[in-house]
C-alpha cells in the first residue's frame, strides 16, 4: 500500500486546520483578493512593473555541468531566469491567527517548492527566487492562511505576535504598517520593512471571531480551543517527548 | 528611603488603549483623590524605525501623540498597556475600582495589587539623580531617557 501521509495528530478543530494546510492536496479556501501589483508593493522589494534584477544569467545561457542532480530536479521559474533571493515575513497573533510560525514552514514545505524557510518563535520568514516568491506571497495573503488583523507582513520590528490586541482588534505593530480604516478595510500604507507606500494597499477587511475561531491553528485557552481538551494531541506529544527522553540515556537492548 | 507602605495597583485592560481611551481613563484616575504617583506602560511606538533596511528614517504612528491629562500635556510615546498607581491608602483602591468597573464596558480589565513601580533608588537611580535625588520621582520616568515626569493637577 502506498505511504499516506497523516501530516499531524489530533480530533480538534485547530488540528483538522494544521493538516488541511499542509496538506498540498487540499484546496486552501480563498477569502480575498489582492493584484499582484498590491504585493510587489508591501514586499518592497522591487518597484511594481520593473523588470526582475537577476543574480545570475538564465539557465538556458550558461553552461550547466553535467550533473545527475541537475537533470532531476526541474528548476522553478525564478531559478530558471536567474532571480535573486527575496523574502517575505509573517507575525501571527496568538489570539487565533490563521496560522503560526511552524505551521507555515511545514505548510510551505508542502505546498511550494524551492524555498527557504526560517521559523522563529513570533514570526516566520520564507526566503526564495523573487517571481517564486511573489507568487507564493499571492497564495499566502490571498487564502485563508492570512487575516488582515491577526497577521502582519512584518520584514523588520515584528514585535506584536504575543502582545494584547488594540481596542479595534488589530495586533500591535509599533511601526503601524497597516491601519484599519473607517470603512472596515484594513490598508498596508507602508511596505514590510516600514518604508512609506506612494499609495494605500487594501488587503480586505478582518475576519470574524466565529471565523477565527474556525480556522486557526493555534491552540488557545482562552479565547478559542484548549490545548489540553485535545487528548490525542496530547498524547502524541508525551509519546515523543518520552522516547526522546529515554534515547537520551542511549538505551541499549541487552 | 520612600514609606514602603503605600499600596500600589496595575490595572490591566484586555485590549491595548487608544491614546483617545487612554486619555478618557487618565482624566478620570486624575479626579481620584489619593493617588500619589502613576505610570503608563506599554510597548514603544519609536519615533524612527529602530531595525532593518529601513533603520533610521521616520516613523509616522498616529497612537504617538499628546493627550491631556488634567492641566498638564503628556506626549505619549508607548501603547498604553497598563495604568501603575501609587496611592494613599486601601479605600482609595476601592474607589478606583468602582470607577473602572463603569469606565471598560467593551471589554474586561484587571485591577491587580502588587508592588509594580520602584520604592526605593536602586543604582542605576543613583548614578543618574545622585544621592540627594527626590524619591517621590524614581521609577516614574525611564533615567537614560532626557523626560522627566509629568505633575498633573487638577481643580478638585
Amino acid at each position: 500500500m502506498a505511504y499516506k501521509p497523516q501530516y499531524g495528530p489530533g480530533t480538534s478543530i485547530v488540528a483538522a486546520n494544521r493538516r488541511k494546510q499542509m496538506n498540498p492536496g487540499q484546496k486552501l479556501e480563498k477569502v480575498r483578493s489582492v493584484t499582484d501589483e498590491d504585493i510587489v508593493l508591501i514586499l518592497g522589494h522591487r518597484a511594481p512593473g520593473s523588470a526582475y534584477p537577476s543574480a545570475h544569467p538564465p539557465l538556458a545561457e550558461q553552461q550547466e555541468p553535467n550533473c545527475p542532480m541537475r537533470k532531476l530536479v526541474k528548476p522553478t521559474d525564478g531559478a530558471k531566469a536567474g532571480d535573486r533571493v527575496r523574502y517575505i515575513q509573517f507575525a501571527d497573533s496568538m489570539f487565533n491567527a490563521p496560522s503560526q510560525p511552524y505551521q507555515r514552514t511545514y505548510t510551505e514545505c508542502y505546498r511550494f517548492r524551492g524555498i527557504d524557510p526560517g521559523t522563529l518563535s513570533g514570526r516566520q520568514i520564507v526566503e526564495c527566487r523573487e517571481r517564486d516568491l511573489e507568487k507564493y506571497s499571492k497564495e499566502l495573503i490571498e487564502t485563508e492562511m492570512f487575516d488582515p488583523a491577526l497577521v502582519g507582513i512584518r520584514g523588520a520590528t515584528v514585535h506584536g505576535h504575543s502582545l494584547r490586541l488594540a481596542e479595534d482588534g488589530m495586533m500591535f505593530d509599533m511601526l503601524q504598517r497597516d491601519v484599519l480604516g473607517a470603512d472596515g478595510i484594513v490598508k498596508y500604507v507602508k511596505n514590510q520593512i516600514g518604508e512609506p507606500l506612494d499609495r494605500a494597499v487594501a488587503v480586505g477587511k478582518p475576519m470574524d471571531q466565529k471565523w477565527l475561531k474556525a480556522h486557526t491553528t493555534i491552540f488557545h485557552s482562552l479565547v478559542g480551543t484548549s490545548y489540553r481538551d485535545d487528548t490525542e494531541y496530547v498524547e502524541y506529544i508525551q509519546r515523543i517527548h518520552s522516547l526522546r527522553t529515554k534515547y537520551g540515556f542511549m538505551p541499549k537492548e541487552e | 528611603m520612600m514609606n514602603a507602605t503605600f499600596p500600589q495597583v496595575r490595572i490591566v485592560p484586555l485590549r491595548m488603549l487608544k491614546p483617545e481611551t487612554a486619555e478618557r481613563l487618565l482624566n478620570m484616575l486624575a479626579s481620584i483623590t489619593g493617588i500619589r504617583r502613576m505610570m503608563i506602560h506599554g510597548p514603544g511606538l519609536p519615533k524612527k524605525v529602530p531595525y532593518g533596511p529601513a533603520r533610521g528614517s521616520p516613523n509616522p504612528h498616529s497612537d504617538r501623540r499628546a493627550i491631556h491629562v488634567g492641566d498638564a500635556e503628556i506626549a505619549l510615546r508607548i501603547a498604553a498597556g497598563e495604568v501603575i498607581l501609587e496611592v494613599e491608602d486601601a479605600s482609595v483602591i476601592e474607589e478606583i475600582r468602582s470607577l473602572c468597573d463603569g469606565f471598560f464596558t467593551g471589554f474586561p480589565y484587571q485591577l491587580q495589587e502588587g508592588r509594580f513601580m520602584k520604592t526605593a533608588p536602586t543604582l542605576v537611580d543613583y548614578a543618574k539623580y545622585g544621592p540627594r535625588a527626590d524619591t517621590m520621582f524614581i521609577g516614574l520616568a525611564d533615567p537614560r531617557n532626557g523626560e522627566g515626569p509629568v505633575l498633573i493637577r487638577t481643580e478638585r
